[in-house]
């Protein structure tokens, strides 16, 4: 079998149960007594250690097994959670984790585990050795005794003599690699049980039941039928190797030995299997049926909608003109339906921002304990959902920001106490879905942000002038922090890393179509939000004509759109503005910003149409020619030769399948209106 | 051997390594972009695509293309970052040997995109070094 | 050609015992991701033989061999269990399940109990 088949799914899967017994464990450490959790770490311990024995990785089974073993005594009481035990556990999901992702990278998994596998195994049973020497030793004797019967079987045998039944001698061989000894032997009972009666087992059936036995046993069976018959049912029992019967005389029965170890209660069954499983069965997990697909084969499919989205613009366009009723009537319903599509094809991509989330709480207590403070991670939200894309690269900066705010933002549990502060600091990791953006906000109850400390910071570092620096409003300080080579901690920690950073963060987030804010309050904490578009690649939006150019401005910026002759267009301190609904909305002339080229004179009486737009509670407003009307477009990023054009966020196909560009509107707003 | 595709920029003759060459297109609409740097001539759609074309005479300090019958777009990729340019004419695809290649140039006429010179039977022609023509100016 | 159904919960462990058992001409009818959803499949499709997980959330291996014994007393049902497991299987061969294979599977020996418990 070829196994690189499976590779995929093998990762993708242990990632999954890695990160389900990181967050049980998690759990586990707030309530140590709850076995529910435990059976759910169990669980994925034990799946995890048979596909990785399915797919060789030997380590990474013996190390599965060995800490399923832990498990199990935990759940049987036969073992109480220590810290010692917690911190063990934890150090294996690591090593697990560090191997599948090795595995990932193309790594054959291995790791030595040989140490922590001692430990797993002290944990079990701190005289181990001395437990396998008794046991091997058994072994032999086992498989060197005689079958002998007493009188009181010998009666028996008697009787059912009379009765036209034989007696055999039964010898039975397993297959060397039979795993479950115990149980092939109890399927051989019960074979032979149903062809007649079981009289003595060697070795005794406690022993058997124990696996304490080497590949072969040997019974006594009462049966009236004949030899080849029972030869024939058991050599049907998967892994019997071999089976050999012989009829026995009464002479040959005849040496009778009372000391010997008797064991005429073989139809006892065996001990009951463990209970335990209920535990889990009871909490219910809503099952949904799916099926995992290719994020390349989603990514083509959305490729393929939007080429259809652009050809369905175009048929618009000819269905109107056209005037033929049939044919606007099709077009409408295309349309309609296209619409449904569109919204199945972009919920597809749609994956619960959890993916991200999950891996948190972990990092957290690891960097809480790391930097000796307490901190409770609140996360709320987790199940909204966003752009497979946007999943993909959210989870770095959000990082970032976790640790920036555990190691800058929480004040040391000193400080905190010094302050009348709950000793536990709080970081809330929220997500919320509002219009057509996603927001994640990092949240902190530590000191805020200083702001005299950041402006002789972004002094010295000449980020910004003294000058400037009185004329900054908070949040223009605040957003100082993004400035690439800063850092406001006054020592350097290995935590939030050597003042590379937040400006990373920031770029990411822009990189993703989102910005960052920053809220903060002296002595209360600081919150930083992360605002990002819910879907990367269809936008609705408006096209305007600025002279000959076709121009996109996503809907969800735009206020309204008025007229310069329904409004009077004044000029402040050399800005054009015009009043609107009681607001002073500056101007921004298209022509002027993108330098459009002019075709011809000016109609001196034509009215501009003021696209106005708004970022946060600022609005502007963007003057063009005419208004085109409302279209979806899709997004075609320009690629990394034409990154960052001033007001431009991305370029479309139009209708006619000439390029149009999308106007990033936030660029015009200045960072101090 | 290298197999260099070679085109007209005026009179003179260039080249590229075909292994970055992607296709030849005729032109098409063009959409220009603002605040770009100006040997940017714009955005065109290939088959769905969004390509920034450059005109290569202006990229390389040579004058400004005129559009004729023979005007082509050169479409490469390098790397990640796919460009179309622009180009006078395109003429033919030749097999040279490294050592045909001649890496001198008097340095007054040196710039950083010259990746050679060739001399093929009596023609002159300069090999553009594809790295340097996607760079961007830092601006 | 005999028609199969596979229960487990680990998709992995599904696509490995599917390939298995199509390569070997069997005909894979149904895929059930937990007990509950076993029985409910072996309702539905009637196949020839299942092969049956054992640890799985929602319904385990066991109680689900138990139901579909229930429902038919000859279904033919294969335990695919994990090593470290006897306890657990021993009490599925007791609720009536034909035979059992151990994970890691070998090809071999999941078809020499297919054939075997097919047979019988």
């Amino acid at each position: 079998m070829d196994l690189n088949n499976y590779l995929e799914l093998f990762i993708e899967e242990s990632k999954e149960h890695v990160q389900a017994i990181n967050d049980e464990l998690l759990k586990l450490e707030i309530e140590p007594e709850n076995i529910d959790i435990v059976n759910e770490i169990f669980r994925s311990a034990h799946t995890l250690k048979g596909m990785a024995a399915s797919m060789g990785f030997d380590d990474l089974a013996s190390l599965t097994h060995e800490m399923e073993n832990v498990l199990d005594m935990i759940r049987q009481s036969e073992l109480r959670i220590t810290e010692e035990i917690m911190n063990v556990v934890f150090t294996c999901v690591d090593l697990i984790a560090k191997m599948v992702d090795n595995i990932e990278q193309g790594g054959d998994g291995t790791e030595d585990v040989t140490e922590i596998v001692r430990k797993l195994q002290s944990i079990q049973n701190p005289s181990i050795i001395h437990d396998e020497e008794r046991v091997s030793a058994q072994n032999e004797a086992a498989t060197t005794k005689e079958l002998v019967i007493d009188e009181f079987q010998r009666s028996i045998i008697q009787e059912a003599r009379k009765l036209g039944n034989h007696v055999y001698e039964v010898y039975v061989k397993l297959d060397e690699r039979c795993v479950m000894k115990s149980v092939r032997a109890y399927m051989v009972f019960q074979a032979a049980e149903d062809l007649g009666e079981i009289i003595q087992t060697d070795p005794p059936v406690e022993q058997i039941e124990e696996d304490q036995f080497g590949d072969s046993f040997t019974l006594l069976l009462l049966s009236h039928h004949d030899r080849l018959k029972i030869e024939a049912q058991l050599t049907n029992i998967s892994e019997v190797k071999a089976v050999i019967v012989t009829e026995k005389t009464e002479q040959e029965l005849g040496n009778t030995d009372k000391q010997n170890h008797l064991n005429p209660n073989v139809t006892d069954k065996p001990r009951k299997g463990k209970e335990n499983q209920k535990a889990s069965e009871t909490k219910k997990k809503p099952v949904t049926k799916s099926i995992r697909v290719d994020i390349e084969k989603l990514d083509r499919l959305m490729n393929l909608f939007s080429e259809l989205i652009i050809d369905r613009g175009r048929l618009e366009q000819i269905a109107r003109k056209s005037q033929i009723p049939d044919l606007i009537e099709t077009v409408e319903h295309m349309t309609r339906i296209s619409t449904d599509l569109q919204g199945l094809v972009l919920n597809m991509r749609m994956v619960p921002v959890e993916q991200v989330f999950n891996r948190f709480p972990r990092m957290v207590r690891d960097l809480a304990k790391d930097l000796n403070k307490k901190v409770q991670l609140v996360v709320e939200g987790a199940e909204t959902e966003l752009d497979r894309t946007v999943i993909d690269e959210i989870g770095d900066p959000l990082v970032h920001l976790l640790r920036n705010a555990l190691d800058h933002g929480l004040e040391s549990t000193d400080e905190r106490i010094a302050n009348n502060k709950p000793e536990e600091g709080r970081i809330l990791l929220k997500a919320y879905h509002s219009g057509n953006h996603v927001f994640i906000e990092v949240v902190d109850d530590g000191k805020g942000i200083n702001r005299e400390k950041v402006l002789k910071k972004a002094i010295e570092r000449g980020v910004i002038s003294e000058e400037e620096s009185y004329s900054l409003s908070d949040q223009q300080v605040y957003s100082l922090i993004f400035s690439s080579g800063f850092s406001t901690a006054d020592k350097i920690s290995d935590i939030s890393g050597r003042g590379v950073g937040l400006d990373v963060v920031k770029t990411k987030i822009e990189s993703l179509g989102g910005t960052i804010t920053i809220d903060s309050t002296p002595e209360q904490g600081s919150a930083f939000r992360i605002q990002l578009p819910l879907s990367l690649s269809i936008i609705y939006s408006m096209l305007v004509k600025v002279a000959e150019e076709i121009y996109a401005i996503p809907f969800n910026s735009i206020v309204e759109i008025t007229t310069n002759s329904d409004n009077e267009v004044y000029t402040l301190h050399g800005q054009k503005v015009i009043q609107f609904r009681g607001q002073v909305v500056p101007l921004i002339e298209l022509k002027e910003v993108f330098q459009v080229p002019q075709v011809e004179s000016p109609k001196v009486n034509q009215p501009l149409y003021i696209v106005i737009v708004r970022k946060g509670d600022q609005t502007i407003g963007l003057v063009t020619d005419t208004v085109l009307g409302q279209q979806e477009i899709v997004l075609k990023p320009l690629g990394r030769y034409l990154n960052q054009l001033q007001g431009i966020s991305g370029a479309t196909i139009l209708g006619n399948g000439e390029v149009a560009l999308i106007i990033d509107t936030n660029q015009f707003f200045n960072e101090k209106g | 051997m290298v197999k260099i595709i070679v085109f007209k920029l005026g009179e003179e003759e260039y080249a590229l390594d075909i292994e970055f060459v992607q296709s030849i297109e005729r032109i098409q609409p063009i959409t220009r972009v603002p605040n770009a740097p100006s040997y940017v001539k714009g955005l065109m759609n290939l088959r769905g695509n969004v390509i920034p074309i450059i005109d290569l005479r202006k990229k390389l300090n040579i004058g400004e293309t005129n559009f004729t019958d023979h005007t082509r777009i050169i479409i490469s990729k390098y790397e990640d970052i796919e460009l179309g340019f622009i180009v006078d004419q395109t003429s033919d695809v030749i097999d040279v040997s490294r050592d045909e290649l001649e890496m001198e140039l008097s340095g007054r006429m040196e710039f950083d995109a010259f990746g050679g010179i060739v001399n093929f039977s009596g023609r002159l022609i300069i090999l553009l070094k594809m790295e340097e023509l996607v760079k961007t100016e830092v601006k | 050609m005999a028609s199969v159904l596979i229960v487990d919960d680990a998709a992995f462990m599904r696509m490995m015992l599917k390939d298995i058992l199509v390569k070997n001409g069997y005909e894979v009818v149904g895929e059930a991701v937990n007990g509950a959803d076993a029985v409910e499949k072996y309702r539905e499709l009637q196949p020839d033989i299942v092969t049956m997980d054992i640890t799985m959330p929602e319904m385990d291996g066991i109680t689900a061999v138990k139901n579909i014994r229930a429902m038919d007393p000859a279904a033919n049902i294969i335990m695919c269990s994990a090593m470290g497991q006897q306890p657990m299987v021993l009490e599925a061969i007791q609720a009536g399940a034909k035979d059992f294979v151990v994970k890691p599977f070998q090809a071999d020996r999941v078809m020499e109990s297919i054939k075997r418990v097919l047979g019988s």
